[in-house]
């Protein structure tokens, strides 16, 4: 049985996560140009390689232009008018957790995210967590490194193990991708690297917690994942801002990279401040997440339950190069009062045997509106592709839009390709049927709803499983009645 | 443009639409992949110096019938309209556009269905305005026999046939019209038909418009096919395509009062490296209005299908069905078949679904006939015959589905 969320005494105001910390930080001044971009880069003290790759990205940026075919209705960002680097302030760097700024920890305390390892429960999670754009903490690397993994901040990453970083990083998401990606590979400054070496199960699982704190700045954090030969790697993300009444952006990139036999999990609950419901405020919300499945029966596995965020602009893709390798796209997204989102996944098969899966569950409530746009695509030498797509969508309200926007390319005869796709309301009957067992109605919609994306969430580890239904019920109340 | 040479005229109200639509095709252009609803169709080879307007009409086998069955039949020939066996129908009136804009019978429904500035090859259409019918159905009457629009293709120039129908059904009229356009010279000429067709259904009005597009292999077939249909009315079209190198039939309903309803159902079968473009756009612009599409293909050699279907459901409207299937069999390594479904839904009491599927031949299929002596050759046959016909299911005269099903 569902619990009711315990919302009522919040009076309307439902984002629990939106306090804000009051933090001395430094940040680079506002604007974006070739000084500040260096700025970062020597901040972080990075190698002459990647502060020219950062450059390279930067003067492709100029020549694009924002992507204006999404669904989305936003007024336009000013890219001179952020600040693309904000940092806690902290004396050195700290070695060990106790001489991390405790108001820091107190921070992702009160998000329900302990960073004290003895806290963590019985050391199931290990998290990396990143605030503005750095990373504070990331717990247990001692244990992980006694296996080989490597756990830690990308900006470590450069400097410990450059040549793996070289080697992968812009590999799965080349800086010419797209808009957000190239300005995310012009001005990344923080985010998560993960390395699972061969033949090696990860025996919790991994975390990256993000946190966009300061006023009018932009979070471009990046992720690397590599499972290596015969790995698996679950990992999870979440992400949070304060309650602020102009938009803050946050645009970034996360690439994995999955080698022969490895498998990798990658949950997401995103959010993100979504504005409050005249849409005023909220995070907009630009990703580029894509995973190369480069080696024979190599899994990658999506899961995503998107909450939060005005803007939502995001298509976790596979490319599934390698022979027999499997993708897998299971998405929940719900949006009310004034949100947008336009999401959904790519499927390039292009190895023999690949197989694909997308489940998609849209819920829109309010003004809201909300797009799933997939790409499946099967090019001439992947023989006996096989994809299944279910994309369903929930209106709950007249107010409300929902829109599906599948891409199928075929271009391989035996490939066997099924696609569908419905809309509707929460049915009268479902509603009367709980209704009459004395279930009220808001109970009743979230029971429905919860059923209705139960596909989904049972995919998601079990912690993320329970807080995602929580959420999934909050974040409709107030569209019924 | 060596097209432009034509036309001797003027009418002041021609002369307008002409430089309209001149002005609008000069700022689209031909269509790009970045068109969005062009993503999947190139114009590469359409080169439109190449091609000429006829003459003179020609005039030499117009009097039989090109079809099978009984039905009032008129003829173009090379893109010019040659025979009308239904002058003197006085339920169906049928004119040259020409006459019905000169003297003004057309004004209220030319060109007021659409928006040509996002149509580039009906804003070419009205850049070269001349031939094509103006047809009224009058109120009640119910049509004995069908309406069949002949076009065909005798020389082997590069001819340019730019062809606009307007076609009226007035309340509680109802009407099956057919459509066919198909080639009698040598099969290698290249031609470019582009058509336009503008249906006004009004209440309780019926029309089924059947049409097959059986060009010749290196030839181009655009058509853009708009339906208005008011309350209780309903347009219901079949549209086989199985030539041209290039070929999209694009069909947008509107569906402007309650129980307006929609069946556009449509196959494509074809080989060698033809394309086939089938797009439609259903708008449910009224509460109680219903659509249904069943869209099959079968792609074969080095040809590519094109399936693009959108339904769109208009805010504050309610209680309206949408349902769209399409289902492609793809019969060899180098086919391609390449789908865009769409649901752009703005209304919570709605029933809408689509669905894709597309794939080879079932095994099981294959290996039930051939387990019992069928040769494959004839396997295939029986299988991909099954596959189209359950698409005549929905057609209710049987002339028009044994037609049909000759091709």
């Amino acid at each position: 049985m569902l619990k009711k969320p315990d919302i009522t005494d919040s009076s309307g105001d439902k984002y629990k996560y939106g306090f804000i910390t009051d933090i001395k930080s430094e940040s680079l001044p506002k604007g974006l140009n070739e000084d500040i971009i260096k700025l970062i880069s020597r901040k972080k003290l990075e190698p002459e390689w990647l502060l020219g790759k950062r450059l390279e990205a930067f003067e492709f940026w100029k020549k694009m232009s924002e992507p204006t075919w999404a669904k989305l209705c936003y007024d336009k960002i000013d890219y001179q008018d952020l600040y693309y680097y904000s940092a806690p302030i902290q004396k050195a760097k700290p070695k060990s957790l106790d001489e991390v700024d405790p108001k820091l920890l107190q921070t992702y305390e009160k998000l329900g995210i302990p960073l004290k390892e003895q806290e963590i429960l019985s050391g199931v999670v290990a998290v990396d967590a990143v605030f503005d754009s750095v990373s504070v903490a990331t717990t247990y690397r001692a244990k992980l490194k006694e296996q080989g993994i490597i756990f830690c901040s990308i900006s470590e990453a450069v400097q410990e193990y450059p040549e793996l970083v070289q080697k992968y990083l812009g590999s799965v998401v080349p800086y010419t991708d797209n808009f957000f990606a190239c300005l995310n590979s012009a001005v990344f400054t923080d985010g998560s690297f993960v390395y699972i070496p061969k033949g090696v199960k990860c025996p919790m699982e991994l975390s990256t917690y993000f946190r966009i704190n300061a006023k009018n700045t932009g979070q471009f954090e990046r992720t690397l994942i590599i499972a290596d030969e015969d790995s698996y790697v679950s990992y999870l993300e979440g992400c949070t801002a304060p309650q602020r009444d102009e938009n803050q952006l946050h645009a970034a990139i996360v690439e994995i990279v999955v080698l022969k036999n490895a498998e990798v999990k990658y949950s997401t609950v995103q959010n993100w401040y979504p504005g409050d419901k005249d849409g005023k405020g909220g995070v907009y919300n630009f990703v580029t997440k894509r995973a190369a499945c480069r080696g024979e029966n190599a899994k990658i596995s999506w899961t995503q339950v998107e909450t939060g965020s005005a803007i939502t602009w995001k298509y976790p893709s596979c490319i599934l190069q390698g022979d027999n390798s499997s993708g897998e796209f299971y998405s929940v997204a719900i949006t009310n009062n004034r949100q947008q989102a336009d999401t959904g996944t790519k499927m390039i098969h292009i190895g023999k045997n690949t197989k694909s899966k997308i489940i998609s569950k849209g819920i829109s409530a309010g003004h809201s509106n909300q797009t799933y746009r997939g790409l499946v695509k099967i090019m001439p030498k992947a023989d006996n592709a096989r994809n299944y797509s279910q994309c369903d969508s929930l209106l709950i309200g007249k107010t409300c839009g929902s829109h599906t926007i599948p891409y199928i390319e075929n271009s391989n005869k035996n490939a066997i390709l099924e696609h569908e796709a419905t809309t509707s309301k929460i049915s009268d009957d479902q509603l009367f049927y709980c209704r009459q067992r004395g279930i009220d109605e808001t109970d009743a919609i979230g029971l429905i709803v919860n059923g209705f994306c139960k596909q989904v969430l049972q995919h998601l580890p079990l912690e993320f499983a329970i807080e995602a239904s929580k959420l999934i019920n909050i974040s409709l109340e107030g569209s019924v009645g | 443009m060596s097209i432009s040479e034509q036309h001797t005229v003027l009418n002041p109200i021609l002369e307008t639409l002409r430089q309209k639509g001149n002005s609008s095709f000069a700022k689209q252009g031909l269509p790009t992949s970045k068109n969005e609803s062009f993503k999947y169709t190139k114009f590469r080879e359409l080169n439109l110096d190449n091609f000429v307007f006829a003459k003179q009409e020609h005039k030499c086998c117009c009097n039989e019938h090109k079809l099978g069955f009984d039905a009032y039949e008129i003829v173009f020939c090379n893109g010019k309209l040659c025979h009308n066996h239904c002058s003197g129908l006085d339920k169906i009136e049928v004119l040259p556009l020409i006459d019905a804009i000169k003297d003004k019978t057309s004004q209220k429904y030319l060109n007021k269905s659409f928006d040509m500035d996002n149509f580039p090859f009906a804003a070419l259409n009205n850049a070269y305005l001349e031939q094509g019918l103006f047809i009224r159905v009058a109120k009640d009457y119910v049509s004995d026999k069908p309406l069949a629009l002949v076009y065909h293709l005798v020389a082997n120039e590069k001819y340019f046939c730019n062809i606009h129908n307007v076609v009226v059904l007035e309340n509680n009229a109802q009407l099956d019209l057919v459509e066919y356009y198909y080639h009698a010279g040598d099969i290698k000429a290249e031609y470019f038909n582009n058509v336009v067709n503008e249906f006004f259904i009004s209440k309780n009005a019926t029309l089924n418009h059947y049409k097959v597009q059986n060009d010749a292999f290196k030839a181009f077939h655009i058509a853009l096919n708009v339906a208005n249909v008011k309350q209780n009315g309903r347009y219901d079209s079949f549209c086989l395509q199985k030539g041209a190198l290039l070929a999209r039939n694009e069909t947008v309903v509107k569906l402007l009062e309650e129980k307006a309803q929609t069946e556009v159902n449509g196959a494509y079968v074809i080989n060698g490296w033809a394309t086939a473009d089938t797009s439609t756009y259903i708008e449910h612009l009224h509460s109680e209005t219903y659509s249904n599409q069943l869209v099959k293909g079968v792609v074969g050699d080095y040809a590519k299908g094109v399936f693009q279907g959108k339904i769109y459901i208009a805010p504050d409207t309610a209680k309206i069905n949408g349902y769209q299937l399409h289902k492609a069999l793809l019969l060899s390594d180098d086919a391609v078949v390449n789908v865009k479904p769409e649901l752009e839904i703005f209304a919570d009491d709605v029933k809408c679904s689509h669905g894709s599927t597309c794939g080879e031949i079932d095994k099981e299929q294959m290996f039930y006939l051939r387990s019992r002596g069928i040769s494959e050759q004839n396997a295939k046959q029986i299988l991909i015959t099954a596959f189209i016909n359950e698409l005549f299911n929905k057609i209710s005269n049987p002339n028009i589905i044994s037609w049909l099903k000759s091709f």
